[in-house]
């Protein structure tokens, strides 16, 4: 009963006019932020971390502006993949699957209403599950000592690679170089400059922004020079906006399915929202059988991944709330935007600052609602927004892109050392290297490094600290079995093959 | 595949290096078991593992997207707008934030394919609308340069 209370406390903080508005504007920047080839969630949300700093936003507010352009990044990326075919980010290519042969069908106005209708439902049951899971998890954390954060994130970063399917190996190195790069900087506990070959600069460490901007904006412009070339007509949205009360029925167990699934897979570090889309969109084929006509614009193969994506995005939350832990990229960026404000999360938050938390939950609910709204109205001009040609775009992407990092410190040494990790960025994409475990891993490096030396403090250097509790156990044999399955996946693979090749 | 050896190869060496920088890291009075070193050397070292794995047996490279393979142009064009993002970096400071910014749209917008005119137009406009929307209306502080004097 105690959560309903803080719920409607939550509630008081998100539907104050200011905290309405700033939903508003941030449902709708992240929407146009999404749209944008070359601009996904992280970078929206990068990059607006240190605007929200010199507006002075209070923390509760800031934080509802990022999720709110979190949410509306998600629901933009949707707009390009259905009208151009073109998936902004690797989560909306299953929805390009359907909603695209949906659009050429002329229903480009039903299966834009439908998805966010999907993608609304998706959030509304994750952040239901968030509302009663999350206060149990976090009064479960409180227990947590640093061996158990230590082991706990270790379990993250594995989780990445594990769930990363086909490049283990490259989501495990890019963890790694994520994890070093924080490392870099003065050491808080000896007052060691590390790795900062005497630059006053780094003293400080790479600034997360700076590394944020770096990777995903600077490269994303590279990148984008390679297809200048290739140009594409928006799909028109004519006739039929809204979809009707039948559509919406014939897809709502498929909703209520794949929301379940994908509030499960946000809340595990590392799966995200491109795996839950990918198997809740294969489980959805796999249930429709013959009846479906999965490829050729089946509603429900629409319904599926927008449903699992909401979910993942709202489901990604808890870990970071609760525990402090992110488990993905955006939700690692949201973490650097807390600690801007000296806010660290983690179980603590839920005493010490039930106005935040709360009023974050309760805003996800508000911010959704006014996503289906807008959809409405404004797909005309969204669509016109798709027009926009590379040429005009990416020399302002670009001039925002270095107000972004010059507002942090205002220094043009993290300019230029956003374009050499741009360019390292760069590389690492052409050679098929994830770039958000590199985040992940950033993020994770100071709290997992501060984590181990506290807890071999305590134990005095002994070792057995690590795995004495059941928890670190626990924490362990998952950890265990989450190696061996890219393992066991290839195995299988090969068997399957072999098979294949006994059989011809 | 090579190209990949080769990156594994120089990030290697890189992860080497940087362990010998990090060696010498100790703290001059310690108060706890666990050194400035311990942990960067630990990651450096999975790191170099994997790495070497990776230059033996390097994973297949899979393209998600169709995208082109690189040619020449394209090289020329990517170190060409390298270039003109490091040149705004330098000037951002002494030329002011909407020198700099309309010295390297026009040239960037060309190189995306604009034509002269639409470029310069778009660029001009855009630096000084988000100068005066970042720097007036959202209080980011950013530099003036040589357009100083207009500001008295």
């Amino acid at each position: 009963m105690d959560t309903l209370g803080y719920l409607g406390q939550g509630f008081g903080v998100a539907l104050t006019p200011y905290n309405l508005v700033t939903a508003l504007s941030g449902t709708l920047i992240g929407t146009v932020v999404g749209l944008l080839p070359g601009l996904g969630p992280i970078n929206g949300v990068a990059l607006l971390i240190p605007i929200a700093f010199a507006l002075g936003l209070p923390p509760e507010s800031a934080l509802i502006l990022l999720a709110a352009v979190y949410l509306g990044c998600e629901y933009g990326g949707r707009i390009s993949s259905i009208l151009l075919n073109i998936p902004g980010e690797a989560s909306t290519v299953m929805t390009a699957l359907d909603g695209y042969p949906m659009a050429r069908q002329g229903m480009a106005g039903v299966a834009l209403s439908l998805s966010a209708w999907s993608s609304f439902i998706g959030a509304f049951i994750a952040t239901c599950g968030m509302v009663m899971f999350a206060p149990l998890l976090a009064k479960w954390a409180i227990a947590f000592g640093p061996a158990e954060y230590f082991v706990l994130m270790v379990f993250a970063i594995v989780c990445l690679g594990g769930m990363a399917g086909d490049r283990p190996l490259k989501t495990f190195v890019a963890a790694l170089i994520g994890l070093f790069l924080s490392t870099i900087g003065i050491d808080a506990n000896s007052g060691v400059y590390r790795f900062t070959g005497d630059n006053i600069h780094l003293a400080d460490g790479i600034q997360f922004v700076v590394l944020v901007l770096g990777l995903f904006s600077v490269s994303e412009i590279l990148l984008l020079l390679e297809k200048t070339h290739r140009g594409q007509e928006a799909v028109k949205a004519t006739g039929r906006m809204m979809f009707n009360f039948k559509e919406a029925a014939s897809v709502f167990t498929v909703n209520i399915r794949c929301g379940l699934m994908g509030f499960i897979m946000g809340v595990l570090p590392g799966a995200g929202a491109t795996l839950a889309s990918a198997v809740t969109y294969m489980t959805e084929k796999r249930i429709a059988g013959a009846s479906g006509k999965f490829g050729q614009g089946d509603m429900r193969g629409l319904a599926a991944p927008e449903t699992a994506i909401g979910a993942t995005a709202c489901g990604a939350l808890v870990p970071m709330l609760t525990l402090g832990v992110p488990g993905s990229g955006t939700t690692a960026v949201m973490i650097g935007a807390l600690s801007l404000y000296n806010i660290t999360p983690g179980p603590l938050l839920f005493q010490q600052q039930p106005d935040i938390v709360w009023g974050l939950i309760a805003s996800l609910f508000v911010a959704n609602i006014m996503l289906v709204i807008l959809n409405i109205p404004m797909i005309r001009i969204f669509t016109r927004i798709l027009a926009v040609p590379n040429w005009a775009l990416v020399p302002v992407i670009a001039i925002i892109t270095g107000i972004g990092v010059y507002a942090v410190h205002a220094t043009t040494f993290d300019l230029f050392l956003m374009v050499g990790i741009g360019i390292f960025g760069y590389i690492l994409r052409k050679l098929d290297f994830p770039l958000s475990p590199i985040l992940l891993g950033f993020i994770l490096g100071g709290l997992m490094e501060q984590n181990l030396r506290r807890a071999l403090s305590i134990s005095n250097g002994s070792m057995d600290i690590l795995w004495s509790s059941p928890i670190t156990l626990g924490v362990w044999v998952v950890t265990a079995f989450m190696l061996v399955l890219p393992l066991i996946r290839i195995w299988r693979k090969r068997s399957v093959q072999r098979r294949a090749l006994a059989d011809v | 595949m090579v190209l990949q050896r080769l990156f594994a190869f120089v990030l290697l060496l890189a992860c080497i290096g940087l362990a010998l920088m990090a060696w010498p890291y100790q703290a001059p009075f310690s108060y706890e078991p666990v050194g400035p070193r311990a942990f960067p050397l630990l990651m450096l070292g999975l790191m170099g593992i994997s790495l070497l794995y990776m230059v033996f047996r390097p994973t297949p490279i899979k393209h998600s997207e169709d995208e082109p393979p690189l040619d020449r142009e394209t090289l020329i064009k990517i170190t060409a707008c390298t270039a003109l993002l490091l040149i705004f970096a330098g000037c951002f400071e002494p030329l002011g934030f909407v020198l700099s910014s309309i010295l390297i749209g026009i040239p960037m917008a060309r190189l995306y394919g604009g034509r002269w005119v639409p470029s310069i137009v778009i660029t001009t406009l855009m630096s000084i609308l988000l100068y005066v929307l970042f720097d007036k209306v959202m209080d980011v502080p950013l530099p003036l340069g040589l357009l100083d004097v207009l500001e008295n």
